[in-house]
């Protein structure tokens, strides 16, 4: 096999294992880095013909990347790891190598949930980001009358951030997730119905889907992922180990073309454009109201109250966000066995050996080398 | 065929899904049979309340379904009990969809609606999950009997070493004390191991 880090950008163009490529996606505001590749000809570019293909659901996605029916795909970055451990279903090794994108989701609280914690803040709107003591004392309240049912919140994937910045935060308060909440999965383009019907009491989703649930005077957001978390992955590439070993240097172009879209993603006048291009009927096909205020950094949290500047809200480039450390992937282990998810007899050494093999920081090198080359010739 | 409808009780199937004429087919196709057939449509948000509720024996949905990551979060929380779940798929090929099986999905009904097959899915999908089922439960039995050996052999271990008496002797001290406590060996022997750590400083 020749050294993959010596390939010259031209050299690699030349040896391009399958141009042509099927990449799924679940039609987000984060998808933004994949769907602006496509939109700006970067895929071209890095001699690559891209077919984008929207999914329903997150199962749907994985069991096509297992099968091969796609080549890559954009998963929550919890995904890798479950698909390579075999947590629902047969294991199927996959690997990441791309952050496309840090941060950008948010918890909103239904209306009549929000009106028993203002009565409790004698009618007054409490300070945000809103402290989960107010949700513990409301969890109190209700065991005592023994009247009313737990609180429910709703998440898009049991293996997402979502489900873990929920959980950290109920957590702060001492809320005990087991007990005193449920937690329940809703696919996102049903999550505001389930809001506005008391089917939920809230949930913790990305964007566009607080925004809306705002817009349409359902629900207040309370809190960001930002607030809850310092900075993590939200969304990555993920390809099975077995394709990236049989298309070594089609995962390097790939990578690169979205490389360069998220730097595009960086320049704050190319948001607005984004938000434009994101809320046609063929991607999200939401309104652009409701798609642009993330991109801008802008968290709305309810029709009565100001919005929240957000600093990197949705992060797609700076701060070397699209680097994937083998801490990220450890993080990410640690919730999901906090969440007990994974066993908890695995030890520390175990969850890094599993990270070793699904976080390859070295083949994001190796594509930045390459592009490095690119950009001096 | 008739022979084994006749001896299987009556069996709900949910059928989650907006194609009016699938449900159609498949109703068809499993009139007179062991089969009884409810139909949810999937757009509504009680959908998770009522699938819970409902006292569905098989699921069926369509692969491409928004609903997927709810059906399927089902298998991962521990208060519901599980179902055998049966998927509408167009893929042509169902080998290669069966190699993909994720959690509870039992089988794959793909292409065309054939109504001579319909049936014959839905008896190998039930006949599988209740496979998978028993091998679940197997599998929990044994990794609790080796998580309790595992715990009564390091508490047998420490006494050993720090009493200076046999195995065997340790091990009838083990089992004394869960008598005298009316608690399971693995109770005492994990207690055992704690406070040995504790007072050996460690965590």
């Amino acid at each position: 096999m020749s050294s993959v880090s010596t390939l010259t950008p031209t050299a690699l163009l030349n040896q391009i294992e399958k141009p042509q490529l099927d990449l799924g996606i679940v039609a987000l505001t984060d998808s933004a880095p994949i769907i602006m590749a496509q939109q700006l000809g970067l895929f071209t570019k890095w001699g690559l013909d891209v077919q984008l293909h929207m999914q329903n659901s997150w199962a749907t996605l994985r069991d096509k990347l297992h099968t091969e029916k796609l080549d890559a795909v954009q998963m929550l970055a919890p995904m890798p790891m479950a698909s390579s451990m075999g947590l629902l279903g047969p294991a199927c090794p996959l690997l990441t190598a791309f952050n496309l994108s840090m941060n950008g989701n948010a918890i909103t609280l239904s209306q009549p949930l929000m009106h028993e914690i203002k009565t409790l803040n004698h009618g007054n709107m409490p300070a945000l980001p809103l402290n989960a003591t107010w949700l513990a004392n409301i969890i109190q309240q209700r065991n005592h009358s023994q009247s009313d049912k737990p609180l429910t919140f709703a998440v898009v994937y049991p293996y997402s951030c979502h489900h873990y910045q929920l959980r950290d935060w109920l957590g702060s308060a001492g809320i005990d997730v087991e007990r005193d909440v449920n937690i329940v999965i809703i696919p996102p383009t049903q999550m505001t119905k389930a809001l506005a019907d008391n089917t939920i009491d809230g949930f913790c989703v990305g964007a566009p889907w607080n925004t809306k649930a705002v817009r349409d005077g359902i629900g207040c957001t309370v809190i960001t992922s930002c607030d809850i978390w310092n900075e993590s992955p939200e969304k990555v590439l993920a390809v099975t180990q077995s394709w990236q070993c049989a298309n070594p240097n089609t995962f390097l172009a790939l990578i690169a073309a979205l490389q360069e879209a998220c730097e595009w993603l960086a320049f704050p006048p190319n948001r607005f454009e984004t938000a434009i291009k994101l809320s046609q009927p063929e991607y999200l096909n939401e309104k652009l109201e409701n798609v642009a205020p993330a991109l801008l950094d802008s968290c709305l949290t309810s029709l009565d109250n100001t919005a929240r500047n957000i600093p990197a809200y949705l992060r797609f480039y700076t701060h070397q966000a699209n680097y994937p450390t083998l801490d990220q992937g450890h993080a990410l282990l640690v919730d999901m066995q906090r969440a007990g998810q994974i066993p908890q007899n695995l030890s520390d050494l175990q969850l890094k050996q599993w990270v070793e093999r699904i976080y390859r920081p070295d083949l994001y090198q190796q594509m930045r080398q390459i592009q490095q080359q690119a950009a001096s010739m | 065929m008739s022979q084994l409808s006749q001896s299987v009780p009556v069996l709900n199937v949910l059928i989650i899904d907006d194609n009016s004429a699938r449900v159609a087919a498949v109703q068809n196709a499993l009139t007179g049979t062991a089969y009884n057939i409810q139909h949810l449509a999937s757009t509504k948000s009680s959908l998770l309340k009522e699938v819970e509720s409902s006292n569905a024996d098989i699921i069926i949905l369509d692969m491409e379904s928004p609903n997927r990551d709810t059906i399927e979060s089902l298998s991962v929380i521990s208060n519901y009990n599980p179902k055998p779940v049966v998927m509408f798929s167009t893929q042509d090929n169902p080998a290669l969809l069966q190699e993909s099986i994720s959690a509870g999905v039992s089988s794959y009904i793909a292409g065309q609606i054939d109504p001579l097959r319909v049936k014959f899915i839905l008896d190998v999908a039930v006949a599988r999950f209740n496979e998978f089922q028993e091998l679940k439960q197997e599998l929990r039995d044994t990794k609790e009997k080796l998580s309790s050996r595992k715990w009564v052999d390091q508490a047998k271990a420490l006494l050993i070493e720090k009493q200076g008496i046999t195995e065997q002797e340790a091990y009838t001290a083990i089992r004394k004390m869960a008598m005298e406590n009316g608690e399971k060996m693995e109770v005492v022997a994990k207690n055992l191991v704690s406070m040995a750590k504790l007072l050996a400083g460690g965590r």
